[in-house]
């Protein structure tokens, strides 16, 4: 096996120029560009290390000590990833297998006109100037290595576009499944687009996982670009085994008046990184960021999140809530930037965290930069253990205290659920939340403070 | 009445953490039967409630509690619950994310569980739900809030009832019920009591004031200070202390309490 350094050098030396070929010579250049950038600024900077400021939390040499056989898309993945139950139960409009498109749904075909759903492939010949215009342009390789690496590697993308004032009428689904073995470890490139014209309302659904065990690295980026007014929810499952690495970056630009709500559900085992940055450029702007992390056994979970206020009248309102326990470790950085403009900005952020045993633990840490001076800005962030008080409760109207354990710590996580609006989506959420309580070991701690 | 009592309980001494709190009590409750707790702040009334169904930080010292000719002390809280002992709580406590109607079913299922009895699918339990709150007037939407959570003073005690009448305890404990009720509430409160009272069950009924008696009349009145049971009578002891306080009865501890 090669490490993944060596790995990634092997692969550039055979990769094609570009994700896709498109006919249109202004998409074909910037598709170029990107790859060539990514690679350059990756070679350049490496992997992020812990003295990086943004990445004091995690240990990165998990990464450059992982192992891989394989770098992207392998051509003939195996088909049975079809029979993963996921798969039957999502019916997703795009399902990407190690970052190429690998199935399209007959759903599609109800979308109204002024929606696509597209592959990279499909959008480069469909709508290769919106394409061109937009993507990559929210990251800059220069300075953030993971981003360098998905602009580098990615063989394909999700785009996703709502022309003025369209609506899709229900949720876009996209699947992204990393695949891989104990003795195919490999990394794969996710990528989505999502381009919002002015007026334009939307929900779009994008979950990760892997296939069975499947070790070795996925990344995901995604891009959201609102127009004057548009208003996009944006939920996101992230899951995976506990020999993978999972990196998200999410980031959403702004325009006047936009909404825009990310909504990040994490029940990995492995070792997650995810970030959410959304920028709101002018007057007017909203940005709900609402998270809930879960971790177990050794998993470790870096959310990383970043609002930035670069206009006067807008307002955003910030929820993440960790629930850990066994030995795993959790990190949220919560950066709130006023920019000197930005007067009147409301902006509110909390991380109540709940460790169920001894050995879990979290470094949780707010950041606000506040150069305006007219601002409303609160945060907080609290360490608990479950309510001794509730649990006797519940154990006096004859619930065992597994379950009373297990109810409170659904409990805690329900204000999450509570705000995801669709109702389809929400039941989703909420299956997948109680799966994996229930696997939760929350054995009777010994003491508390 | 020549049965045996259905709780016993035969010279308590218990600690509240580390400190001695009840000193011998001896009650025996007969099915069919109400008795009465009154006492002064700080005689051990509440911790005699939180002893007999097993509160983690009460401990017990000596003596012995029997329910059903059972041992209770060394039963688990849920255990008890589920055998059929019941209480009331003076606080109740809010559980934020939890809906009320999802966790009575929960208890409802895992004390018929116990009894043998098939579990309640939702649409049946929640036939036997309406059926209950309306004995003690609660609205429909109160179910699918978190339990407790911005609930009143009045709608919590009201809930206690609630869970009181699903879970059909055979020993009733009610902690200061009637504390910052008014009298709307109370009498609320007092039905949903009532409602319960019958040949097959005991109730124990805590309070600090004699007000309450009138809507749940006991059928034995005693009086609880320092830790000891130090004067028994029937309803008419409830009234007498209203009328003259505690200070008269020997072996009370004078603390200058507020009844």
């Amino acid at each position: 096996m090669t490490r993944f350094l060596d790995a990634l050098a092997n692969a550039r030396a055979v990769l094609p120029e570009r994700a896709v070929d498109a006919p249109s010579p202004r998409l074909d250049a910037r598709l170029a560009a990107l790859r060539r950038e990514g690679l350059a600024a990756f070679e350049e900077r490496g992997l992020p290390t812990r003295r990086d400021e943004r990445w004091k939390g995690t240990n990165t040499a998990k990464l450059s000590s992982l192992s891989l056989e394989r770098v992207g898309a392998t051509d003939r993945f195996d088909e049975a990833v079809f029979d993963d139950p996921r798969v039957a139960a999502f019916d997703a409009d795009l399902l990407f297998v190690d970052g190429r498109l690998a199935r399209m749904s007959a759903r599609r075909a109800d979308l109204p006109a002024g929606v696509q759903v597209l592959s990279l492939a499909e959008a480069a010949t469909e709508i290769p100037d919106v394409v061109a215009k937009k993507i990559g342009t929210l990251f800059d390789a220069k300075t953030d290595a993971m981003a360098a690496l998905n602009a580098g590697f990615f063989e394909d993308a999700a785009v996703i576009t709502l022309d003025p004032n369209t609506r899709p009428g229900r949720v876009i689904r996209v699947l992204s499944l990393s695949t891989g073995s104990e003795d195919q470890p490999a990394a794969s490139f996710a990528r989505l687009l999502v381009v919002a014209g002015q007026g334009a309302e939307g929900m779009v659904l994008l979950e990760s996982a892997t296939v069975g065990d499947a070790p070795g690295f996925s990344s995901v980026v995604s891009e959201f670009h609102l127009a004057d007014n548009a208003k996009i929810v944006s939920v996101e499952l992230q899951s995976g085994s506990a020999s993978r690495i999972h990196v998200s970056q999410l980031r959403a630009s702004l325009e006047r008046d936009a909404r825009f709500s990310s909504n990040v559900l994490c029940l990995s085992e492995g070792l997650v990184r995810s970030e959410v940055e959304t920028s709101m450029n002018a007057p007017g702007g909203l940005t709900g960021m609402n998270g809930l992390f879960l971790g177990r056994d050794a998993a470790h979970h870096d959310h990383f999140t970043t609002v930035e206020h670069a206009a006067p009248h807008c307002e955003s309102d910030e929820e993440y809530r960790g629930v850990l326990t066994d030995s795993a470790s959790g990190v949220f950085r919560g950066r709130v930037l006023v920019r000197p403009d930005a007067q009147k900005t409301d902006a509110r952020q909390s991380n109540p965290n709940l460790l169920l045993s001894e050995g879990a633990s979290i470094d949780t840490k707010p950041q606000l930069e506040i150069y305006a001076d007219d601002v409303k800005a609160s945060h907080g962030s609290t360490i608990g253990q479950l309510d001794e008080e509730a649990l006797f409760f519940l154990r006096a109207r004859g619930v065992d205290e597994a379950t009373a354990r297990l109810l409170l710590t659904r409990g805690f996580a329900q204000t999450f659920v509570d705000g995801i609006v669709d109702e389809a989506t929400r039941t989703l959420v909420a299956e997948r939340l109680d799966e994996a309580l229930v696997s939760l070991e929350t054995a009777p701690e010994e003491s508390h403070p | 009445m020549s049965e045996a009592p259905l709780v016993s309980i035969k010279n308590l001494h218990a600690n509240a953490g580390e400190t001695p709190i009840l000193k011998g009590i001896d009650l025996e409750l007969r099915a069919g039967e109400v008795h009465a707790i009154m006492g002064p702040n700080g005689s051990g009334k509440s911790t005699l409630s939180n002893v007999l169904v097993g509160k983690p930080g009460y401990e017990v010292t000596g003596g012995e509690v029997t329910f059903q000719g059972e041992d209770l002390t060394d039963m688990d809280p849920e255990i008890r619950a589920r055998a059929g002992v019941f209480l009331a709580f003076q606080y109740p406590v809010e559980i934020p994310g939890v809906a009320n109607n999802y966790f009575l079913r929960t208890a409802v299922n895992a004390v018929r569980e116990h009894r043998g009895e098939e579990e309640l699918d939702a649409i049946d339990f929640l036939t036997l739900l309406k059926e209950k709150m309306k004995l003690v007037e609660m609205p429909e939407d109160m179910m699918s809030r978190a339990i407790n959570e911005g609930f009143s003073g009045g709608e919590k005690k009201r809930n206690e009832i609630l869970q009181m009448l699903l879970l059909e305890p055979s020993f009733c404990i009610l902690d200061e019920t009637d504390s910052g009720l008014d009298i709307d509430a109370l009498r609320i409160v007092a039905n949903g009591v009532n409602q319960m009272r019958s040949p097959d069950r005991t109730m124990l009924v805590i309070t600090h004031y004699q007000r309450l008696l009138d809507y749940i009349v006991p059928d034995h009145v005693h009086v609880l200070s320092g830790g000891r049971i130090v004067k028994s009578g029937d309803k008419s002891l409830a009234l007498e202390l209203e009328e003259k306080g505690y200070g008269w009865i020997d072996g009370v501890e004078e603390e200058g309490a507020s009844s």
